[in-house]
């Protein structure tokens, strides 16, 4: 029980949740907006981390420029993925990008000399130095701002607490720009080819290219969350991006209401603490498993959270009804 | 010349396992309109259970085997009544029921990997007994498993076109209100394309496990995007497509690894060939092989 009366664990909560929750909005805008079943989301964050971090290692690369390219590859990939398969229909369009998800992350396992595969280390330190790393830059950010928050806010306030706070900023931010862009004209049209491609059609709409820019921009977003996972995770693994990832963010934005915005930060707070809480439970029952079996109890309650959710209420906690079943 | 005949043969047996885990993920989807991603996980779980019966509990592996496939449509129809159905009745969309099948999968995965521990297993058979033919080496247990495969293959394909329920099946996929109104029972077939699913899916398993040798609780999973590319190959919901697509991908990932081929592709990226192939042939054909309508958009 004592860990969950840390701060710690509630600001690491809050970390995940954030980086999840700026995951999940990626799939608000692609399904929410545009009714795309992308599956294959955490592909766009393996693209993005990894361009930044090898960048950063193994070119020596101002760490704001990688990120920036990073962002970039994501959203190349997002066009990659768009332009190549976007065409097909609704339930295969959801396999091939699971296929490309897939594809990234074999890719990076397999290619050792370049992302360090399995292992996870970009390149092998000299002998008595720590691996190399890329969150120097941003270390030095964080140290600076906590030096700055530790008068106003206390002890409470170290590199764990600037974190989640940049993140909830950030997420804050494109939550209120997604908001905005929900809506443009350029929303309202992509709803209808949620509903109906042929009326859209029918007036000179571009279905198509709606629908890639849609893609594209969730794929920004998800980029976006995979500089900040590679920032919280300070050591890359291909494991990391596992199909299962895409799902979390599912689960969000089914929680959150798929078609709104602003039930998704709950739904990340709550996410959050099914992912990152359960890390914790060494209490009674769960006391009686050891920690690995646990991690497999956790996965597990997720995929119970995700059947019951969808049987029972598939519009999510502020979502509308009437919009999730008419697809 | 030796390793172009081995590979063809690998990719043969292969591909009849895809071919067999595809036919019952195309069958449920023509009928249900579901893509089941939790099939990858029926088939480690009917691998772990033959484990169990057959090595654990000494029985004969015919009988473990069938004892899988048993607990496969068990499940599979225990799955139907608890979650499909309801499912079904409250008009769930695509995406519900993409959500609930991932859900399904990651409890049956986690269930295996809690049950039985993430220790790689190993079939009480032979693995080292080889016949040579034409200069390629072939394992007993792939001819077992190609002969087997075969069986099942051609009985399902008999049956899916002469059968009574067959027939049903194939005019329930056609147009469900059709077939329900000209009196078919829509709850037998939907029954019966569960049983073969799950059966194919145990099938599958076991055939995978003794060929692979040793399996975890991961092979489920690393086989379903393999074989959801043979189900997408062969145009989704097409039975006779995935089978065909199943033996064509089983192939084409056998044989990019020829070194006469470029050098031959690291065995590593073998999914990353079955996927590429099937954006290739989507890019040109998008509704699959065997697809004809299309839907444009």
């Amino acid at each position: 029980m004592n860990a969950i009366m840390q701060p710690g664990f509630w600001i690491f909560i809050l970390t995940m949740s954030g980086i999840y929750g700026i995951f999940g909005l990626g799939l608000q805008v692609q399904y929410g907006v545009g009714g795309i079943l992308n599956f294959g989301h955490v592909g766009m964050m393996a693209l993005s981390s990894y361009t930044m971090a090898i960048l950063v290692i193994s070119h020596g690369i101002n760490f704001w420029i990688a990120a920036a390219t990073g962002v970039g590859v994501a959203a190349l990939g997002g066009a990659f993925l768009g332009l190549t398969t976007l065409r097909l229909r609704g339930d295969y369009f959801a396999i091939v990008s699971i296929a490309f998800s897939e594809i990234v992350r074999y890719v990076i396992f397999n290619s050792d000399n370049i992302t360090g595969g399995a292992q996870g280390s970009l390149a092998i330190p000299a002998i008595g130095e720590g691996y190399p790393s890329y969150t120097n830059a941003w270390d030095s950010i964080m140290n600076h701002m906590r030096d700055f928050l530790q008068p106003i806010f206390g002890d409470i306030v170290n590199r764990e607490f600037v974190m989640a706070l940049t993140i909830w900023s950030t997420l804050a931010v494109l939550l209120l720009i997604v908001s905005r862009i929900e809506r443009t004209s350029w929303a309202r049209v992509l709803r209808a080819t949620r509903e109906d491609d042929e009326v859209p059609a029918a007036l000179g709409k571009n279905v198509f290219r709606f629908r890639l820019q849609a893609v594209i921009i969730g794929s920004i977003l998800g980029g976006i969350a995979g500089i900040y996972w590679a920032l919280e995770s300070t050591l890359l693994s291909a494991d990391d991006f596992l199909t299962i990832v895409t799902f979390y963010g599912w689960m969000i934005l089914i929680l959150g209401g798929a078609t709104k915005v602003k039930g998704l930060p709950f739904a990340a707070i709550f996410f959050g603490f099914l992912y990152g809480g359960t890390r914790f439970f060494t209490f009674w029952p769960f006391s009686m498993v050891d920690s690995a079996q646990r991690a497999y109890i956790r996965i597990m309650i997720i995929g119970v959270v995700l059947i019951i959710l969808m049987m029972k209420r598939p519009q999510g906690i502020f979502g509308k009804r009437q919009e999730m079943v008419l697809e | 010349m030796a390793e172009f005949i081995q590979l063809l043969f690998n990719g043969l047996v292969e591909g009849s396992i895809f071919g067999i885990a595809a036919l019952g993920i195309s069958l449920v989807y023509s009928v249900l309109r579901l893509v089941n991603f939790a099939a990858g996980d029926f088939l480690t779980l009917s691998a772990f259970t033959t484990y169990f019966f057959s090595v654990d509990l000494h029985m004969p592996l015919v009988i473990a085997v069938l004892i899988s496939v048993v607990i496969g449509v068990v499940i599979s129809l225990f799955l139907e009544f608890l979650i499909w159905r309801r499912l079904r009745k409250s008009g769930a969309g695509m995406l519900a029921l993409f959500l609930v099948a991932t859900g399904v999968a990651f409890v049956l995965r986690q269930s295996i990997a809690l049950t039985f521990g993430s220790n790689s297993r190993k079939f009480n058979i032979d693995q080292i007994k080889t016949f040579e033919f034409l200069g390629a080496q072939i394992a007993q247990a792939q001819l077992v498993v190609l002969c087997c495969a075969s069986i099942a293959i051609t009985s399902i394909a008999i049956f899916i076109k002469k059968s009574v329920i067959g027939k049903n099946m194939r005019a329930y996929s056609d147009s469900p209100s059709l077939a329900a109104v000209s009196g078919i029972n829509v709850q037998r077939v939907i029954i019966a394309t569960w049983c073969i699913s799950g059966a194919f899916g145990a099938l599958a398993g076991v055939f995978q496990g003794t060929v692979q040798g040793q399996f975890t609780s991961g092979m489920g999973l690393d086989l379903l995007l393999s074989i959801l590319a043979a189900v997408v190959l062969g145009t989704i919901g097409d039975a006779y497509g995935a089978l065909i697509g199943g033996f064509v991908l089983g192939i084409v990932m056998e044989l990019s690894t020829w070194s006469a081929f470029f050098g031959g592709i690291p065995s590593t990226y073998k999914p990353v060939v079955a996927f590429s192939v099937l954006v290739i042939v989507l890019l040109f054909k998008p509704e699959g092989i065997f697809g004809v309508k299309a839907r444009r958009i």
